[in-house]
């Protein structure tokens, strides 16, 4: 009450000042937020065209926590089949589920070899064609060669012997 | 709206492109690509594990490509013909990197042009070893494919 004193013991042409004042800051406030559609137009278009660009149609695999795959300058173009990934701190994984430690999977693969081979029964129960044994192996750039070449061996004892080392294409 | 004069009672046209269903399929097509956008281009290397299968054997006289890793800085390259090795080519560098290099110049220099005639090499095969990680191991399948040497195997090694 105090604070609107002034206003309410003012003169007519007082308030008249004081309206016009505020009526005036309120248009210029609402000047300020009118939208630039002409700018807004560009950069969707802008937007649009480099999307465009990076469109990529082809199918694409997920990379698993935890594998940092290595660059490649003749990478291939990724073909739909099962994911196998080896990660730094030595587990094993068969699209995305843990198999197990890759150690003890070299040693004994019977889980993997299950697991595959199941795979590969519902893959020839749902075409006609057979088997392309075809596999994406994911594996950390750090881990050992002769680890992914032990695992190597234990796909082709499954007739997966078309094995695509999946890798970052520059 | 106002008449032109001479033109009878014809209104202007109105050309003002209308924005707002511009901007919705702008929009529209703005949030499609960027839930479809690949931000992490992924590519594969085929590697071709032919050891072990019923198939024929190739009575056509081909040369094979043995790459055999001795360490983390040099390699031999065997040239096979018909399962016996013909010529080995010794590789080193001062790092793995540059021993690339000098495979790759060697491939190019002595291997497809072995006795200065232009040979095919059918197949390729590297023998891992537990010095040279994966990741080096793809840099070494890159150079032959670079070299249009696609047919390649990793030999499924214990571990030295």
């Amino acid at each position: 009450m105090r604070l609107n004193s002034s206003l309410v013991e003012s003169t007519a042409f007082e308030k008249h000042l004081v309206n016009r004042k505020r009526k005036k800051s309120w248009a210029i406030k609402a000047a300020g937020f009118t939208l630039m559609l002409t700018s807004m137009v560009d950069m969707f278009s802008m937007l649009v065209v480099f999307l465009l660009q990076t469109f990529s149609s082809s199918p694409e695999i997920l990379i698993t926590k935890g594998v940092e795959l290595p660059n490649s300058v003749t990478p291939s173009i990724v073909r739909e089949a099962p994911v196998l990934s080896l990660s730094k701190n030595g587990n094993l994984y068969l699209d995305q589920k843990l198999v197990g430690a890759t150690t003890a999977v070299t040693k004994s693969p019977d889980l993997l070899l299950k697991k595959l081979n199941y795979i590969k029964n519902s893959w020839a129960k749902s075409h006609s064609d057979p088997f392309p044994g075809e596999i994406n192996l994911q594996a950390d750039k750090e881990v050992k060669s002769t680890t992914v070449s032990q695992i190597m061996g234990v796909l082709t004892s499954s007739q997966y012997q078309s094995i695509q080392l999946a890798v970052i294409g520059k | 709206m106002r008449n032109k004069t001479g033109l009878g009672s014809k209104k202007d046209l109105n050309a003002d492109l209308n924005l707002t269903p511009f901007i919705d399929l702008l929009s529209t097509c703005v949030c499609f690509l960027l839930v479809t956008a690949v931000w992490i281009e992924i590519g594969t290397v085929e590697i071709k594990q032919s050891h072990g299968t019923d198939a024929k054997p190739n009575k056509k006289i081909t040369y094979d490509l043995d790459v055999v890793y001795q360490g983390s800085q040099k390699l031999r390259l065997n040239l096979k013909k018909n399962g016996r090795t013909v010529k080995g080519f010794r590789v080193k560098g001062e790092n793995f990197e540059d021993m690339m290099l000098q495979m790759n110049t060697i491939v190019q220099s002595k291997v497809l042009n072995f006795k200065n005639k232009a040979i095919e090499i059918a197949s390729a095969t590297v023998t891992p070893r537990s010095e040279i990680n994966y990741g080096n191991l793809v840099k070494t399948l890159d150079v032959l494919r670079k070299n249009k040497i696609v047919n390649i195997g990793v030999l499924s090694a214990r571990g030295k």
